[in-house]
């Protein structure tokens, strides 16, 4: 058996009496495009601060790469690229002069991070922003730059926290391309995205957390069969047209209960008063 | 173990990455922004070169100043640390060294509290990067070198060591090499206290604690009498300070200043020098371990913020409730369903001035900074009363309301600097913008005038002499006209160069040039309105005319309001024609 890239055990965190994250058990193989979804607030970036080392968990342990992050966090964070939720980028720095930083910090020599900045921006179609500090790029261009960020070092194992949003088609294009690039060249990518049809495209495996738990995780196709339901299921959602269902429709059918397994969501006409 | 990824190797077997690579990035990275934040701006428009003209004006005015912050406690320290030595008082040595310490943490910590902080980069997100504890420590460490506490501790340290050298050759080496050793004490003292306080300010509750305790200890400052009378004056006694400070020679000998000193002054013996030298150097062990404590939960993943927020948050639902907004033009002439009905309350004002008050109401209300910020200068005015104020009525009372008029009138030159993205909605909404200034120029009014009427009401408790009716009636128009003054300049300013700015947070965002003459604006538009005083008080003594102020103040107050109400007239306009400006600065995230 393989060592998984991304291993979680009852992994836990608190922010005072508030549980954010609770008992999340995660297996993620190497070279999986892993899909980790969930509504607002469900705990998505709160686990992914976790498994990066941004934020300590309250409880659980997490292996990367077969290794215990807590105890190599360094060597871990080597082989790992994040793009956290607020990108984190230096505002007042050039694209340029961003990312020739991250390849320093990241080890790799002078000539081959000028090179690999080169490419990158080029890649992302930065190229032509020379002057310009990254605090004046737009959003979609800052996520360009923390995603060439995230790569430069050439990393085993992709942390992407809402990767796509407020990028143009053209760029996402690329950008998926180039994930599924990494995919076959062995890496793992870890995505977090609220585009249930993106996900649904580029992963192999989903997992699905729900008020801090793990309800459901899984090949795409065990999802689609009526398994790897951690938690109570709601009522079934018949797929449009007889086809299979949707990443969607199984997404809404794990979370759209409330804690007894209760339809939670309900139409909005029903509930705004000058709309009836 | 199994093979993880396709030839690729387990973590643990990655070269380690030199730290010199690492630490050289991160020093490379503090220099281009620096570069980048001093030289590489966007071009100016016209509005902004003025901004920029104003800056510079400003820099000329403080550069003096500023100089003689440094200059001062620098000479000094060389010229105190000579004379002791030359004059044979070792015993002040000590008291020397206290003194850069105090002032060196003092300086560092009030840079903490105050919500300007210069800073574009967070050091605590190199933890995402692949650093050694030891490496961040380093780095933590020294990051933050270049603050004016550590410049001018440092500089005096080494002023002190020369001056040691100048008065006695035969100590120079050892004060140089203690000194170092005592600088790099409070360097560790200083991140020592920066990282808890770090820590101790991400709590709101502690922030507000912090806050009272700052006021508290700067009104306290006014309280000191450092004058010292000739002793050969009958009767007179040493102040306290000082009298203080001569006695604490003997518990200072078991600090650092004390261990430090006395290391120098028996360098020619070695045991005794010894052992206070071991003494310094486990003191700034015990601080360098303390922040270390500190910095490697940090380095762990420490989440710095109100820990229990989100829970309660949810249990009891927004604190602000949405305002009833005005309807679009659309709608605006069909009849309101009886459950649209306003409540009593709106009933003063408009719907929009009262939904907008109430907003900056609810903001007032669990902001307590500000609370502080409205008792702290009444501890001022009973200060007043104790000199020589108190005996002359005519100055005193418009003293007192000047001074504590001056911190309420100026958050009227930033009025949507704590808005941030919300600005948007009154750019959005059908709504007039001149009601959302008037909403915003009564809440910052009604805070002056608090304000006004609390001295007031403390100087005719304190009086020791009758106030005239004639000076009660020149500065109920005189506060007219600075009020009106200073709000009219304020709202122009607060479309023309807004500042954002998050409450209570430590850590702001650098204003822009044109931004940052607001205050010298400010200054000069308070200043300026309040020093009238002064005059127009002199003319009428000159003349013995008591009621002339009231005619000098009476037609400038008309002409204040005047301008005011023409500013609200092309308010729609102004904000028109500055939404980018807002947008810009306000909505960027």
């Amino acid at each position: 058996m393989t060592t998984p890239a991304i291993e979680t055990v009852a992994l836990t965190r608190r922010f005072g009496d508030f549980t954010a994250v609770q008992n999340v058990d995660l297996r993620v193989a190497a070279g999986q495009f892993f899909g980790f979804l969930g509504p607002n607030g469900a705990g998505k970036s709160t686990t992914i601060k976790m498994l990066t080392g941004l934020l300590a968990p309250t409880s659980g342990n997490i292996r990367i790469l077969g290794e215990d992050f807590a105890a190599h966090s360094a060597e871990i964070k080597r082989q790992i690229g994040v793009v956290p939720e607020g990108m984190a980028l230096f505002g007042r720095l050039t694209a340029n002069e961003y990312l020739r930083f991250v390849g320093r910090m990241y080890g790799l020599d002078r000539a081959t991070t000028l090179k690999r900045t080169q490419e990158l921006l080029e890649f992302m179609q930065l190229a032509g922003e020379d002057k310009k500090l990254v605090a004046d790029f737009s959003h979609g261009m800052q996520k360009k730059l923390a995603l060439a960020a995230a790569v430069i070092h050439g990393p085993k194992v992709l942390f992407l926290d809402e990767p796509f949003e407020g990028v143009d088609a053209v760029a996402s294009g690329t950008l998926k391309a180039m994930l599924q690039r990494m995919i076959a060249r062995g890496a793992t990518v870890f995505l977090t995205s609220h585009v249930l049809e993106i996900v649904e495209r580029l992963c192999t495996h989903v997992a699905i957390i729900h008020r801090g738990q793990l309800v459901a995780q899984g090949s795409l196709d065990e999802l689609r069969a009526g398994g790897g339901r951690l938690g109570p299921a709601g009522p079934e959602v018949a797929p449009a047209g007889g086809g299979p269902r949707t990443l969607e429709q199984i997404f809404l059918q794990i979370v759209g209960t409330d804690r007894e397994g209760n339809p939670a969501a309900t139409a909005p006409e029903q509930e705004l008063s000058w709309l009836r | 173990m199994a093979k993880v990824n396709p030839g690729g190797a387990g973590p643990h077997l990655a070269p380690p990455i030199p730290a010199s690579t690492q630490l050289l990035a991160v020093a490379w990275l503090r220099w281009r922004i620096f570069v980048n934040s001093t030289f590489r701006r966007r071009p100016a428009t016209a509005r902004q070169a003025v901004g920029i003209a104003f800056a510079i004006v400003l820099r000329l005015i403080l550069w003096p100043f500023l100089a003689a912050m440094v200059i001062g406690p620098v000479a000094g320290s060389g010229f105190w640390a000579w004379f002791v030595v030359a004059h044979h008082h070792p015993q002040r040595l000590q008291t020397l060294l206290a003194g850069i310490t105090i002032g060196w943490q003092f300086v560092a910590i009030n840079g903490l509290s105050v919500a300007a902080t210069v800073s574009n980069f967070d050091p605590a997100s190199l933890i995402r990067y692949p650093l050694r504890f030891g490496r961040y420590f380093v780095l933590r460490t020294l990051i933050g070198f270049m603050t004016p506490s550590t410049i001018v501790g440092c500089l005096s340290s080494l002023a002190a060591a020369i001056g040691i050298g100048v008065a006695k050759p035969s100590l120079a080496f050892s004060a140089l090499a203690v000194l170092t050793v005592y600088a790099l004490m409070n360097l560790f003292l200083t991140r020592m206290i920066g990282a808890w306080m770090e820590r101790w300010l991400a709590n709101r509750r502690f922030r507000e604690v912090f806050n009272v305790l700052i006021a508290l200890f700067a009104a306290s400052l006014q309280l000191l009498n450092f004058q010292r009378y000739a002793p050969r004056v009958p009767g007179a006694q040493h102040s306290w300070l000082l009298n203080y400070l001569q006695s604490s020679n003997a518990s200072l000998r078991w600090l650092p200043p004390g261990y430090a000193a006395n290391a120098i002054l028996h360098a020619s013996h070695a045991f005794p020098s010894l052992i206070p030298f071991c003494g310094l150097a486990a003191s700034a062990l015990l601080f360098a371990a303390v922040f270390a404590v500190r910095l490697r939960k940090q380095f762990l993943g420490e989440h710095l913020s109100e820990s229990a927020t989100p829970r309660r948050a949810a249990k009891r639902g927004p604190r602000v409730k949405m305002a009833p907004q005005e309807p679009p033009q659309a709608i605006i002439d069909q009849p309101a369903p009886a459950s649209a009905q306003l409540p009593k309350a709106h009933a003063v004002f408009p719907p929009v001035v009262a939904a907008c008050l109430r907003k900056e109401w609810l903001i007032f209300r669990g902001n307590s900074a500000q609370f502080v910020g409205l008792v702290t200068p009444l501890i001022f005015v009973v200060i007043l009363n104790r000199g020589q104020f108190a005996t002359h009525p005519a100055l005193f009372l418009p003293a007192a309301i000047a001074y504590v008029m001056l911190g309420a009138l100026a958050g009227l030159y930033n009025a949507f600097g704590a808005e941030g993205l919300g600005v948007q909605l009154y750019l959005l909404a059908p709504i007039r913008m001149r009601d959302v200034i008037v909403a915003k120029n009564i809440s910052g009014l009604t805070l002056a005038v608090t304000e006004a009427a609390l001295a007031w009401t403390l100087v005719l408790f304190l009086k020791r002499a009758p106030i005239p009716l004639a000076t009660q009636v020149s500065t109920s128009l005189w506060i007219v006209v600075v009020i009106m003054v200073n709000v009219t300049l304020g709202t122009v300013r607060s479309i023309q160069a807004p500042h954002r700015f998050v409450p209570g947070q430590a850590r702001q965002r650098r204003g822009t040039p044109t931004n940052r003459t607001s205050g010298l604006l400010f200054l000069l538009a308070f200043v300026g309105s309040a020093a009238l005083q002064v005059p127009v008080i002199w003319l009428c003594r000159y003349l013995h005319q008591p009621w002339l102020a009231a005619w000098i103040f009476g037609p400038l107050a008309a002409a204040a309001i005047a301008a005011y109400g023409l500013l609200l007239l092309n308010a729609e306009k102004l904000v028109l024609s500055h939404r980018d400006v807002l947008a810009e600065e306000l909505c960027k995230v």
